[in-house]
């Protein structure tokens, strides 16, 4: 081949997965630039542009970060599970879960104090989250069914139930037929932090810390990591590997239950439909880019996060269509995807070449 | 409910299956040369939009089927790049593609809008449309609902008959073997993401051309996935397709229906049967038994240099 | 950290590239839209643009817009950032803006805030709205002289009340010409996806309604009763095109006759807060052209009806209207008041399906 062989490196190239994603995100804003161009806007300044409202100000740094927290916890999940090699694409569906399950509590009892409140909130957040997942994996390690499928169903499923709900017994009487609960009491509210930044973000580090704890320093986080490499492996070492299976499903659904109710109390402070807006999704793109790890999701998240609200700048100032953001949220997976490659293989001169 | 509501029912229940019938058939052949390509949903957008495009300029709604399927193909390759030449995830790749794809049909696509555009409309095929009862379900459908009635039968032969389809399907049993026997997996596989797109594109294309003359982004709203699901549901067989994207269009068709006589059950409820009866049937057939087993090699690549 | 370090390179590769921020220029009113679907959708969105497309014609005026923003948390951050860039007016034109849009106003009181279809105001921020539903009576006047079978179809989008009140107001104007008429309902739970709204149209048409009606921003709906050889009536502009030989007339938005009114009244400092509520007399909402088939007759009828209703002398939700379990809702010699208008949840005598 043109005098080229491909040979495998016996260490991952050092620092190998920075310069990927440099030249990845080089190579898709290239391709961005030049759709732009074909369109007749120019392609340098919308970078700018993008940049600038993303990440250039405070304001907008707080609106980045804001959009970052939901797609962080979605992502912790989503990327324990795909350790596993579960391909769990759920997280919209449990995410929409978590979202009911929250508010069902307030509903039910709104005027308790906020010490009762918060905890049942979180508490039915996770617990219907998780059942969202646990029911596929269930379906997975029992009945063999795929679970790229189930999970995809159960978005579709966990939406419309939404819809269900708030279009129906959920649906707030004085908000004159429109699908949306009533305003949360204030005790339901997760409050501002600094600035607009709410303490959701502690949630987020505080689910951050707990894992990375549970995945490095526990035996079961241990067996998690070594039936994700090796899945046989695991079976002939007598791990339970249909429970942990069962175990990652069960966090990604809590996490993903938790941002739900965090973009409900947090920023709606009601419930209604718009509040699903593809954060599952993305969060599969983030959980990939980081290659996994615990600490790269939250720069990513921002990153992605970032990527969505700076779109919104360009939209205003060039008219550039929303569903720019799609696009550029697929080249630069797809280029990280080719350019992993580099960081196992090599091409070296052939010597017969 | 009479014989006069329930013919309309199944003529509608082909029409809603076909494209979910290209798709299928597509991802199958995909899946057969050993390759997951969760696209699916990329490449059909794709195909709906390009297919309206050509057709738009140039009036002609074959020249239009055909160029959607090609490009679609050629974009399906995308994920072939990322795949076989540079090993990343089928998974992820497949995800970043649909991702991608809607996104590129809806940013090319927006000022196509509002506009219609020359396409198929059903006429009565000869002979056979007198047949009663029948005829009225299966033959008074547009041309690209006849062209689908003969790819499972097409795709069964090519698969089991020809040389390439042996090929193919070795490919994703036994890389290994295939290499050994003086084939080239890779390229096979090469092969199967393209035709694959190509299938995929052609059920996109049926959306904007056939189903309406018109495009709107996210018209395929999800058929993809249902693709996906059904191959599995299939078995990996093209037969077994054709009857799981009939039942799929037959429960599409249904609820609706249902809405329209009068019933007072929530649209929401009604417009989770398709996804719910997904699940409910791959849990019948799910049972792993012989012959119902994916492609040996399915989502595993082909590591260089051996 | 690497990943910080990647952005900090971007932002140097971008601030080498130089490019400085683009401000100063001639004092002139900016005006920001906030649309809730692609302005590409030819419905809902894209008439609220030919409206704005009015506005930027005007003199001393720039116009901007945002896509597809979903009601909620981004709709307050782009419409904070509307009001952050100095904007000087800004349109939200779903309902679901209203809270945040409420919010924004309170922090930026020297803006002007417009907030389409809903009811709260602040004294920098009006509500408004056209009556549509007076061009879907009159729409429904031409259903119900042109029905045979007496099952009229409507293709639905979502079940709140705007679109709940206009299958209201077209079943009272098709059964105020004949009286045994029902109107079938079916949900698609989409506002622009031409193969799923053309698929409930056809299965309405299967059980035997010979016109379709839409609250859909898709042709999908004209196109099946084109090709089942009964009438349709389109929605936001004139649909004729897509179905020639159904097309009845289309209920449409013209919201050039309002947006630069506004704008007017802003510029000469004349604006001030209000619940805008146009209809048919200040030709914000009409009918389109109706099709050969509609005979002479029932065009007279129809257009002596819309004078009356322009004049003020004939009002659509007039009692008695008994609701779908025959209960009165509005009684006799009672007239509908706005709010109950905006808050419209049930279904009057002679629709047929659920209402949510």
């Amino acid at each position: 081949m043109l005098g080229f062989t491909i040979e495998k490196r016996q260490e991952p190239l050092k620092w190998g997965s920075f310069f990927i994603f440099l030249g990845a995100l080089v190579f898709s804003l290239g391709v961005s630039a030049l759709l732009l161009a074909i369109q007749g806007k120019p392609p340098l300044e919308a970078m700018y542009l993008l940049w600038d409202g993303a990440f250039a100000h405070d304001w907008a740094l707080e609106d980045t970060v804001l959009k970052a927290i939901p797609i962080f916890l979605c992502s912790l999940g989503v990327a324990v599970c795909f350790r596993m090699q579960i391909w769990n694409i759920g997280a919209e569906g449990q995410y929409a879960l978590g979202a009911i399950g929250a508010t069902w509590v307030v509903l039910s009892m709104p005027d308790a104090p906020v010490w009762v409140l918060m905890p049942l909130m979180f508490l039915a957040a996770a617990t219907l989250g998780a059942l969202w997942a646990i029911i596929p994996a269930l379906l997975r390690e029992k009945m063999g069914l795929n679970e790229i499928i189930s999970t995809l169903m159960f978005n579709y499923i966990g939406i419309l139930f939404l819809e269900f709900l708030v279009y129906g017994s959920w649906k707030d009487p004085a908000s004159f037929g429109f699908p949306m609960t009533i305003m949360f009491p204030d005790t339901a509210i997760i409050g501002e932090l600094f600035g607009r930044i709410h303490w959701g973000i502690l949630v987020c580090a505080g689910a951050a810390t707990a894992l990375t704890v549970f995945l490095k320093h526990t035996r079961l986080g241990f067996e998690i990591m070594v039936s994700g490499e090796n899945p046989r492996a695991a079976r002939y070492a007598r791990m339970p590997y249909s429970a942990l299976v069962v175990l990652v499903m069960g966090i990604c659904g809590a996490l993903a239950g938790w941002a739900g109710l965090i973009e409900t109390s947090a920023t709606l402070n009601r419930l209604q439909p718009t509040i699903v807006v593809g954060y599952g999704f993305t969060a599969i793109v983030v959980a990939w880019l980081a290659r996994l790890r615990i600490t790269s999701i939250a720069g990513y998240s921002i990153l992605l996060a970032g990527l969505r609200v700076g779109v919104e700048n360009l939209q205003l100032e060039l008219q550039v269509p929303a569903s720019f953001t799609g696009i550029m949220q697929g080249l630069i997976l797809l280029s990280v995807l080719a350019g992993q490659f580099f960081n196992w293989y090599s091409f070296q001169r052939s010597k017969r070449g | 409910m009479g014989l006069e509501l329930i013919i309309p029912i199944l003529a509608a229940t082909i029409q809603s299956g076909t494209p979910i019938l290209y798709a299928t058939l597509g991802e199958m052949l995909t899946e057969r040369s050993g390759v997951l390509n969760l696209g699916v949903e990329g490449m059909m957008i794709f195909g709906a939009f390009f297919a309206f495009l050509v057709s738009y300029y140039t009036g002609n709604p074959w020249l239009a089927f055909i160029c959607a399927g090609l490009l679609a193909g050629l974009f399906g390759l995308a994920h072939a790049v990322v795949c076989l030449v540079f090993q990343g995830n089928q998974v992820v790749s497949g995800l970043a593609l649909t991702i991608l794809g809607v996104g590129l049909a809806d940013f090319l696509g927006t000022a196509y809008v509002g506009v219609s555009a020359p396409g198929f409309s059903p006429f009565d095929f000869p002979v056979l449309s007198a047949i009663p009862v029948l005829g009225e379900i299966f033959f008074k459908q547009d041309a690209l609902v006849y062209v689908s009635f003969l790819l499972p039968f097409l795709f069964w032969f090519f698969m089991n008959r020809t040389r390439w389809g042996l090929a193919l399907g070795a490919a994703g049993e036994n890389p290994a073997a295939c290499f050994a026997a003086g084939l080239n997996p890779v390229k096979l596989r090469w092969a199967g993401i393209y035709f694959g797109g190509v299938l995929c594109g052609l059920g996109g294309a049926y959306l904007s051309l056939a189903y309406t003359h018109l495009w709107t982004n996210n018209m395929t709203a999800g058929r993809g996935w249902i693709a996906v699901a059904l191959v599995i549901f299939a078995f990996w067989r093209p037969g077994r397709a054709m009857f799981g994207a009939y039942l799929f269009g037959g429960i599409m068709a249904f609820q609706m229906r249902l809405q329209a006589v009068g019933a007072t059950l929530p649209s929401s409820l009604l417009l989770m049967l398709p996804y719910a009866l997904t699940i409910i049937v791959l849990l019948f057939s799910s049972a792993r038994g012989k012959g119902r087993q994916a492609p040996a090699a399915l989502g595993v690549n082909i590591e260089p240099g051996e | 950290m690497r990943k910080f370090v990647g952005i900090v390179m971007l932002a140097a590769l971008v601030a080498v590239a130089g490019f400085g921020a683009t401000v100063a220029q001639a004092k002139e009113l900016k005006v920001g839209f906030v649309y809730v679907s692609p302005v590409g959708d030819a419905g809902y969105s894209y008439a609220h643009d030919l409206g704005r497309q009015a506005v930027a014609k005007m003199d001393g005026v720039k116009t901007f817009y945002v896509e597809s923003v979903p009601e909620g948390a981004d709709a307050t951050r782009v419409i904070n950032n509307m009001a952050r860039k100095g904007y000087d007016v800004i349109f939200g034109t779903s309902f679901g803006y209203m809270d945040p849009m409420l919010k924004v106003a309170k922090k930026f009181p020297k803006t002007t805030f417009m907030h389409c279809s809903g009811y709260k105001t602040a004294p920098n921020m009006s509500a408004y709205f056209g009556r549509i539903y007076q061009s879907r009576y009159l729409a429904g006047l031409v259903a119900g002289s042109m029905t045979k079978s007496n099952i009229i179809g409507y293709v639905g989008a979502f079940p709140i009340p705007e679109v709940k009140r206009g299958i209201n107001a077209f079943t009272l104007g098709v059964r105020a010409v004949n009286p045994n008429a029902k109107v079938h309902v079916v949900w698609t739970k989409t506002w622009y996806d031409p193969a799923t709204e053309k698929e409930a149209a056809k299965s309405l048409i299967d059980i035997g309604s010979d016109v379709i009606a839409q609250h859909q921003d898709s042709p999908g709906p004209q196109e099946a009763a084109q090709e089942a050889g009964i009438y349709s009536v389109g929605y936001n502009s004139d649909m004729s095109q897509f179905a020639p030989k159904a097309h009845l007339t289309s209920v449409v938005w013209n919201w050039s006759a309002f947006y630069p009114v506004v704008i007017e009244k802003v510029k000469k400092g004349e604006w001030k807060a209000d619940n805008y509520w146009w209809g048919l007399s200040e030709g914000v909402v009409d009918l389109a052209p109706f099709g050969k088939m509609v005979p002479q007759d029932v065009q007279d009828m129809v257009n002596a009806r819309k004078a009356e209703i322009k004049k003020g002398t004939f009002k659509v939700f007039a009692g008695p209207i008994k609701d779908q379990s025959g209960t009165v809702r509005i009684a006799e010699g009672e007239v509908a008041s706005d709010a109950m208008l905006t808050g419209m949840d049930w279904f009057v005598e002679g629709v047929e399906g659920s209402n949510q």
